[in-house]
C-alpha cells in the first residue's frame, strides 16, 4: 500500500546512514513533487544487510534551483518510500 | 582529475584515473584462475557469457523509437508500459522498469546515472565512455545545459529540460522528437535515425 | 557524486574503443558468474565499489572499479580460503 501519491510534497530524508543506500546527496534535505509510482522493488539498504525489504519507490521532481541555487531544469529521481516523508506546503 | 589524458593512448571504459594498471590483465587472470580452481565458478561458466557478450544494442533502441513514431497507438503504449511496449517488438526488458520518455518541442530529456552509472545496457548493450565518467555523471544534474554544449546540442531557453537520475530499478529510454522531413520513410529509415546519443538525450536526431 | 564540481570536461567521445579491452570483458564475466551462482547480488556489489577507498576509487577506470569490488567481496566472503592459494 503506497503511502503517498502522485503530486505529494515530500522531502528526502536527510542524514548519512552507514550503509549502502541509493539516496543521492545532492537531494538529501530537499523538497521535491512525486510525479510518478514506479512499483514495489527489495531495498537495496536492507538487501546488503541481508534482509528482504519490499517498498514502492516514487520518481520524485526537484527544482534545480532549490537543488542548486539556479538553473531552470528539473531532476527527477527514483526514491524508496523510507526514504521520503511529508512536505505538504513547505516548498 | 579530469582524466581525459592519461598518455597511454587509448580508454578504458570510463575514462577516468590517472594512471592506469598495467597489470591489471595480469591480475584479472590470476583471479579468474583462483576461482576457478577453488570451485566457485567453471570455465564453462565464464566461457558462456564471454561468448554470450552484450545482448542488447542501441538498434534495439532504435526500433522502438522509429515503431513510436510511425504509430501513435504504440507510442501511447510505449510510453505507459515500456516493458510491454518493447515486447511487442519481440525485445526483451525484465528484470527493470523500462520508462521511455518522449521529447517534445516544449521538453528536451537527459538521462544519468549519478551513484554509479546505471544503463539499459540488456536492451541497449554497452554504455558509451563519456556516460561513465564522472565529468557527465557530476555535471549532467546540475548544468544539463552545459553539458548538451558540449555535444553541439544546443536549445532554445524555452525548451524545459528534465534530467532523470536512474537511482533505482527504472532505466530510461528517451524517444528523440521526430525530425523534420521524415514523414512518409518506412519503420527500417526512421530507425537509421536514432543515434544511441539519442535514445540517451545528448543528442538531436 | 551528482552536482560534485570540478570535474572538467566530458571525455571526447571519439575516445573510446569500441568494446573495450578483453579484460574488461572478463572482469565483467567474472561478476556475471558470480552473481548467477548467488554469491552476491547487484546490491551487494555496487555497495562494494562504494566501499572502495576514495583516493583509489578517483583514480580507477570503471572496469577497474569493478575488479576491485570483486577483491573486497571474494576476501570478504572467502572465497579462496582453503583453496590452497
Amino acid at each position: 500500500m503506497a503511502r503517498f501519491t502522485v503530486g505529494s510534497e515530500v522531502r528526502a530524508r536527510l542524514g548519512d546512514p552507514d550503509g549502502h543506500t541509493r539516496v543521492p546527496r545532492y537531494v538529501r534535505g530537499h523538497c521535491g513533487e512525486i510525479v510518478g509510482l514506479h512499483g514495489d522493488w527489495k531495498l537495496p539498504d536492507a538487501a546488503v544487510r541481508g534482509t528482504l525489504v519490499t517498498e514502492p519507490v516514487y520518481a520524485v521532481r526537484f527544482r534545480a534551483a532549490d537543488l542548486w541555487g539556479h538553473g531552470g531544469h528539473d531532476v527527477i529521481v527514483e526514491l524508496w518510500e523510507s526514504y521520503l516523508e511529508e512536505a505538504a506546503g513547505e516548498r | 582529475m579530469s582524466g581525459d589524458h592519461s598518455g597511454h593512448g587509448h580508454d578504458h571504459g570510463g575514462g577516468d584515473g590517472g594512471h592506469h594498471d598495467a597489470n591489471i590483465a595480469a591480475r584479472v587472470r590470476e583471479l579468474e584462475a583462483q576461482l576457478v580452481a577453488a570451485g566457485q565458478i567453471t570455465e564453462a561458466e565464464l566461457e558462456a557469457i564471454l561468448l554470450e557478450g552484450w545482448s542488447g544494442s542501441p538498434a534495439h533502441g532504435a526500433a522502438i523509437v522509429a515503431r513510436a513514431w510511425a504509430d501513435p497507438g504504440f507510442r501511447d503504449r510505449l510510453l505507459a508500459d515500456g516493458n510491454a511496449a518493447a515486447g511487442e517488438l519481440g525485445l526483451e526488458a525484465e528484470g527493470y522498469l523500462l520508462k521511455a520518455v518522449a521529447n517534445t518541442a516544449d521538453v528536451h530529456n537527459l538521462i544519468v546515472c549519478t551513484l554509479c552509472s546505471c544503463y539499459p545496457t540488456n536492451l541497449l548493450g554497452p554504455s558509451p565512455g563519456w556516460y561513465k565518467s564522472f565529468a557527465y555523471r557530476a555535471r549532467a544534474v546540475r548544468e544539463p545545459r552545459a553539458v548538451l554544449a558540449e555535444f553541439g546540442v544546443e536549445l532554445p531557453d524555452s525548451t524545459q529540460i528534465t534530467v532523470w537520475d536512474s537511482t533505482a530499478e527504472a532505466r530510461y529510454l528517451v524517444v528523440p522528437a521526430r525530425p523534420a522531413g521524415s514523414d512518409g520513410l518506412p519503420e527500417a529509415s526512421l530507425a537509421a535515425l536514432v543515434t544511441r546519443n539519442g535514445l540517451i538525450g545528448t543528442a538531436v536526431v | 557524486m551528482g552536482g560534485q564540481t570540478g570535474f572538467g570536461a566530458l571525455p571526447q567521445p571519439g575516445a573510446e574503443p569500441p568494446a573495450g579491452a578483453d579484460w574488461e570483458a572478463h572482469v565483467r564475466a567474472l561478476t556475471y558468474a558470480l552473481m548467477d551462482r548467488g554469491v552476491f547480488g547487484g546490491d551487494e556489489f555496487r555497495d562494494a565499489i562504494e566501499r572502495i577507498p576514495p583516493a583509489e576509487y578517483l583514480s580507477l577506470s570503471y572496469f577497474e572499479r569493478w575488479f576491485a569490488a570483486l577483491e573486497i567481496l571474494v576476501r570478504e566472503k572467502g572465497l579462496l580460503d582453503g583453496a590452497g592459494g
